[in-house]
């Protein structure tokens, strides 16, 4: 009994620290924010609820809208762009046609430790009039005068953001992918090239159905990542010009940082979150459902 | 057979001539930017207006001078050190206590605790910024270091904890039962066996959350005001942000910026691809 009670005094002791500061700086703020949710502010004094009506303000907010809509295309060129691309990097290396392999994950893997500031700021200046990109677009049109003005289109304005985005994130899954595929027994390989299958047969019967799991997992992490994009495109655009590059956290901080609009902020927050886990349990929905297709 | 061999052979040349263009072409464009800004960053602003491509012709340390003398970045790195590290000793510190807890003790409410702490992995950061600000404002805790320190860890939990509690589940229970028969107290045997067998593990945990801790932008940027608070990323935004037209400034600036965490890479390389490549298997 006594052994019992010490235990699980041990047990509460071991636990409390990270449950405690888990509770008070995750659990309780999210609780917190549902009910602000639903309350207006001004001039930093809460001066009532309003019921849903932050939501209906925000879903119907054009601006909101674009925000989106944003989020949705970093979504789009994440899965689409960065997974694949990801996983031709990994089985390239992964395969060693090439010496050096080492050399070039090392390289390729580099940006994953720079700040996304840095990256924004870099960037900026790549597309900036002196920079690398219009320099070389000058060189091959011969247009002496060419500046870049994709920011300024409504419709293409995050274009240079989606670029970067594939630069900086495009190594994480290269290397999530290379760690799986070297999972994969080097016989199963060598068996298949004896009977003379192609690449492209090997790379579709044996590598993808091997690297499906994975690739659902990060699915996963691309989409949560994508709906929480702040960093790059605040020092990039800070979602200007106009809202033309804003994003859902951008949208987000200037409510509640620049309006002071607490309620309205919380809202949109817990839209964030629905989202995430809305579109969370969809992808987990669709892989259960392929993968008993699959067998 | 000859003939197969020599048809593997001839195939394996276009595999071999396409992974060379593609994966150069990639380096290329991986370093590329990052060559660019090294050499502009020793060049004047005029210089890097009039031949925005050409290497530096009169290499000067100025902007780097004028960098370190206006940009407070001194005192940035050493803000950004405090944060990153004292938060990742004790995300590291709780992880393992907790996994340990979770998977040697063999209670039931360890599945909810679980449950609970891998909720996190879905909720960011953005989720809690307006409460998190209203809190830390009505506690005090706002622009202090432990304001920022105590998000980080929290934050960092979730995958910490999911991380350890893998490895620990590993350990053989024979180990524990032993060291309990020869009346050591839980506490003792995390500190001297846990611990001490934990070492791969916490090498994963650390070097993770802190390149996350180090590069984290939000979260200073919102619960801190002075400029003392600021960390080298948000240093860097409001001094070298896009509204700065001195580009050689700039450059020196964010080169500054760069080069901890490169160090970083070549150090804790090997660690970070485990960790990235492992953690997202274990999920």
């Amino acid at each position: 009994m006594v052994q019992d009670k010490s235990k699980h005094r041990a047990y509460l002791s071991l636990l409390l620290p990270a449950f405690l500061v888990y509770v008070l700086i995750i659990l309780y703020p999210i609780l917190m924010s549902l009910g602000l949710s639903f309350t207006k502010w001004r001039h930093f004094k809460m001066v009532g609820f309003v019921g849903l009506e932050n939501y209906v303000a925000i879903l119907t907010d054009p601006s909101f809208q674009k925000s989106m809509w944003n989020n949705v295309q970093i979504m789009l060129v994440s899965v689409l762009g960065q997974i694949p691309l990801g996983i031709m990097l990994a089985y390239l290396i992964f395969r060693q046609w090439v010496k050096h392999t080492k050399f070039f994950e090392m390289m390729i893997f580099l940006p994953i430790t720079i700040s996304s500031v840095v990256v924004a700021l870099l960037w900026n200046r790549v597309f900036s009039p002196v920079g690398i990109y219009t320099s070389l677009i000058r060189t091959i049109t011969d247009n002496p005068d060419y500046v870049v003005k994709i920011f300024e289109n409504r419709t293409f304005a995050m274009v240079p953001i989606l670029v970067v985005l594939l630069w900086q994130h495009t190594s994480l899954y290269m290397v999530i992918f290379l760690a799986n595929l070297q999972r994969i027994p080097e016989s199963v390989f060598e068996a298949a090239t004896l009977d003379g299958a192609k690449e492209f047969t090997i790379i579709r019967s044996i590598v993808l159905p091997q690297l499906a799991n994975v690739i659902f997992t990060c699915s996963v992490l691309a989409i949560s990542g994508s709906l929480k994009s702040f960093d790059l495109v605040f020092a990039m655009t800070s979602g200007g010009p106009v809202d033309y590059t804003s994003v859902m956290a951008l949208y987000l901080y200037k409510q509640t940082f620049t309006f002071n609009n607490y309620g309205y902020g919380s809202a949109v927050s817990i839209i964030i979150v629905l989202l995430s886990v809305g579109l969370i349990t969809f992808v987990r929905y669709v892989y259960a459902k392929a993968q008993r297709k699959y067998e | 057979m000859m003939q197969d061999t020599l048809r593997t052979q001839k195939i394996n040349k276009g595999w071999k001539l396409f992974s060379y263009a593609f994966l150069i072409f990639f380096t290329f464009l991986t370093l590329g930017p990052l060559i660019w800004m090294t050499y502009s960053s020793f060049k004047l602003n005029g210089e890097i207006m009039m031949y925005p491509l050409a290497l530096p012709k009169h290499a000067t340390l100025a902007n780097y001078a004028r960098a370190i003398e206006f940009g407070n970045l001194f005192s940035a790195f050493k803000n950004s050190i405090v944060y990153s590290a004292v938060s990742t000793c004790l995300t590291v510190l709780f992880s393992l206590s907790a996994g340990f807890a979770l998977t040697k003790f063999g209670y039931k409410s360890s599945k909810f605790y679980m449950g609970t702490f891998t909720l996190g992995l879905l909720i960011t950061v953005n989720s809690v910024i307006t409460p998190l600000f209203i809190m830390e404002i009505n506690t005090g805790l706002y622009n202090t270091h432990l304001g920022v320190i105590l998000p980080y860890i929290a934050f960092g939990l979730p995958m910490a904890i999911l991380i350890a509690s893998s490895f620990i589940r590993g350990i053989p229970d024979a180990l524990i039962e032993a060291a309990l028969i020869d009346g050591a107290k839980y506490g003792y045997i995390f500190f001297t066996i846990i611990l001490m067998i934990s070492t791969p593990v916490m090498a994963t945990i650390s070097v993770l959350t802190f390149l996350s801790n180090w590069n984290e932008f939000l979260l200073v940027f919102t619960l801190t005001s002075g400029e003392a608070m600021r960390s080298l990323p948000v240093t860097v935004n409001s001094f070298a942000g896009r509204l700065n037209q001195d580009y050689g400034l700039q450059f020196s600036a964010l080169v500054i910026a760069t080069i901890p965490m490169f160090v970083f890479y070549v150090i804790a390389h090997n660690s970070l691809v485990k960790g990235f490549g492992e953690g997202a298997i274990k999920e």
